[in-house]
């Protein structure tokens, strides 16, 4: 099958399931985002924002992409191709059949489907063989106008490289969107790809990403994602295959902030021996928000994995539920979990009173330190990124 | 010159509906290292925890005076501001917080230097981890008394430091205890102990006993010797 056949596959398949709900998430009725006829030209880009998710505009490889028709990407760095997607597509057609909707079917639900038949844009970006990026790519996903954006994203990390991909989304005040970002990541052999993923959307705003990571023998995988700012629905569930001796740490900060309905999880199957994972999820509820967080483990062969999901209740509206999963495929698998929901204990409260802080303070420590999750290994640049938005978050939480 | 850093006065405290100290006169006077013994369950941490305005410890009646002022209905934060601190028996596990973020706030606020803290207390390696979680005794009672450092207190009360502590870790402790001595412009201290494992390595000047939520006997440092060889029960 060519490139040709495969994407009418691929079309095909998607427009039979457009009516295909997903398993979690508030249901969003997707065929006003069909209808639409042609994506709006002219939105602009709005830096703050920009800066406000820690993108860095002036960074050395970037791709911008404002609604679903300004696209704006470089590479200044050797050893790394920044694309958009339909030129990685018209440019490479063998290579873009071998990627190209290859982990993630457009045929999942709904919002795959919408995605696969009315999606434009997205980064292809490669870190060619034994290259070493300490500084982040850089992506900025921004929605001026509403209506749909589709973006889709493909990150290939080839044998030995190490690289850190940073994407901001974020939209306009009170325009009304769906996000749909679908990513299939490949993290070849003995490399490692650290992504970072920072939304802020608005309270109307729908966010469906569907993401799936491929990592190879002796290849690491490490995703830090924060909602820091309110949303009115956001559901993704990002899944990762480990092969042999490979390992995956996977974070997830969540704010729920007015009615948001959030329903975040992870998934990490582990194939190959002396493979682990660690799944980490902070939940910080406010007002009448709704968090659910997930996370899985499966486990084949001699690997180990650990679920550590905490929620910290900040109103008497809201609501957290924890659902964290372990199957064991092998006598040789050891998964663990741990979980926790309460509001912040008046004896840590008083403790720091005790120690000089105000109140005040000593709340303002707490929620920070709740919502800060320890990534080891980020360069320095990405700590101070990670930072500033647990500063933010935490601001934004009390 | 002797003069009285903190002085109780006919104080009663209870704690829920329970009377935990009974009517207690205590003073403590600058150049000295005052020792509160007591066996478990008499209201030696209540007291310490009425002195510091801790919530949820009711002072019925009496007086507690810090360098002269009436602070009985002083808030918590307002008593720490004047500089009274306290090192707690079990500090509370602080989720996410790490050692060197809270040492990095209060020395901001004292001027110390986060590293010559760690240091003191050989808590160096600790850092970085979360305040309180997987610690052994020793290292979190060696974190409590490095927060102490890090507040530069003009009076310190420490609350059992040598509790569920080995060997190695009391002599550190005692180093840090007595570096608050130093650090306290009255040269004084007031520690809590039921073993006084602790007093091999810092010496009491004043000893006092306190059984049934009152002081029973008051005296010099071999009072606590006596103590050591033939128990409270001795005294009582």
């Amino acid at each position: 099958m060519g490139l040709r056949a495969w994407l009418e596959d691929v079309r095909d398949r998607a427009s039979r399931a457009l009516s295909k709900p997903s398993p979690y998430g508030l249901d969003v009725d997707v065929s006003p985002f069909l209808s639409i006829p042609e994506a709006r030209a002219g939105g602009k880009l709005d830096v703050a924002r920009a800066e406000e998710v820690g993108v860095n505009l002036k960074a050395n490889a970037i791709y911008i992409q404002i609604d679903q028709t300004y696209f704006n990407y470089l590479s200044r760095i050797p050893g790394v191709e920044v694309l958009r997607i339909e030129d990685f597509v018209d440019q490479r057609p063998d290579e873009a059949q071998e990627y190209f909707w290859r982990l993630i079917d457009p045929a999942k639900d709904k919002y795959t489907a919408l995605a696969a038949l009315k999606g434009r844009g997205g980064y292809f970006i490669r870190v060619k063989k034994g290259v070493k990026v300490e500084e982040p790519i850089m992506a900025c996903l921004f929605m001026s106008y509403g209506g749909l954006q589709a973006p889709h994203n493909i990150v290939i990390v080839e044998e030995g490289a190490d690289a850190t991909v940073y994407t901001g989304c974020t939209i306009a005040p009170e325009v009304l969107g769906l996000h749909v970002g679908i990513s299939e990541f490949y993290v070849s052999k003995n490399a490692k790809l650290r992504f970072i993923m920072v939304h802020s959307w608005n309270r109307v705003a729908h966010v469906r990403p569907r993401t799936i990571v491929s990592v190879g023998e002796g290849g690491e995988y490490v995703s830090y994602y924060v909602n820091m700012a309110r949303v009115r629905t956001l559901q993704t569930y990002p899944v990762v295959y480990l092969a042999a001796e490979a390992k995956a740490f996977l974070a997830s900060i969540l704010l729920g902030l007015g009615d948001a309905e959030i329903d975040v999880g992870s998934g990490v199957h582990i194939h190959g021996d002396n493979s682990g994972a660690e799944l980490i999820s902070r939940a910080l509820a406010r007002d009448e928000s709704r968090i659910v967080m997930r996370a899985q483990i499966v486990g084949e062969g001699i690997s180990k994995g650990h679920i550590d999901c905490r929620g910290l209740m900040l109103s008497e509206k809201a609501f957290i539920q924890t659902i964290p999963e372990l199957i064991a495929k092998s006598p040789n698998v050891t998964l663990t979990h741990e979980a926790s929901i309460g509001r912040i204990a008046e004896d840590e409260i008083n403790y720091l009173v005790s120690k000089g802080f105000s109140k005040d303070e000593a709340i303002s420590a707490l929620v920070r330190g709740f919502a800060s999750i320890e990534i080891k290994g980020v360069p320095e640049k990405v700590k101070s990124y990670i930072e500033s938005i647990e500063k933010v978050l935490s601001e934004k939480a009390l | 010159m002797s003069y009285a850093i903190l002085s109780v006065k006919n104080l009663s405290v209870s704690v829920g509906s329970r009377s935990a100290i009974k009517d207690l006169n205590l003073e403590v006077f600058n150049n000295t290292v005052f020792y509160l013994l007591g066996p478990n369950g008499v209201g030696k941490t209540t007291l310490l925890r009425a002195v510091i305005g801790y919530p949820g410890y009711t002072i019925s009646s009496g007086a507690i005076y810090f360098e002269g002022e009436d602070v009985t209905d002083k808030p918590m934060e307002y008593r720490v501001s004047k500089g009274l601190a306290i090192a707690h028996q079990i500090p509370p596990k602080l989720v996410g917080l790490r050692v060197a973020d809270l040492l990095n706030m209060l020395c901001k606020k004292s001027g110390c230097a986060v590293s010559d803290v760690a240091k003191d207390m050989e808590i160096t390696h600790l850092l970085h981890r979360e305040f309180g979680k997987g610690f052994s005794g020793g290292e979190l009672k060696r974190v409590e008394i490095a927060t102490l450092l890090a507040q530069r207190p003009r009076l310190a009360l420490v609350d059992e430091p040598d509790t569920g502590v080995d060997v190695d870790s009391i002599e550190i402790i005692a180093r840090g205890l007595k570096k608050l001595v130093e650090l306290s412009p009255h040269k004084s201290i007031v520690i809590v102990t039921h073993t006084a494992f602790i007093a091999r390595y810092i010496e009491p000047d004043v000893t006092c006993i306190l059984l049934n939520g009152s002081i029973a006997r008051c005296g010099d440092s071999e009072l606590l010797y006596k103590v050591l060889r033939y128990g409270f029960k001795s005294l009582a």
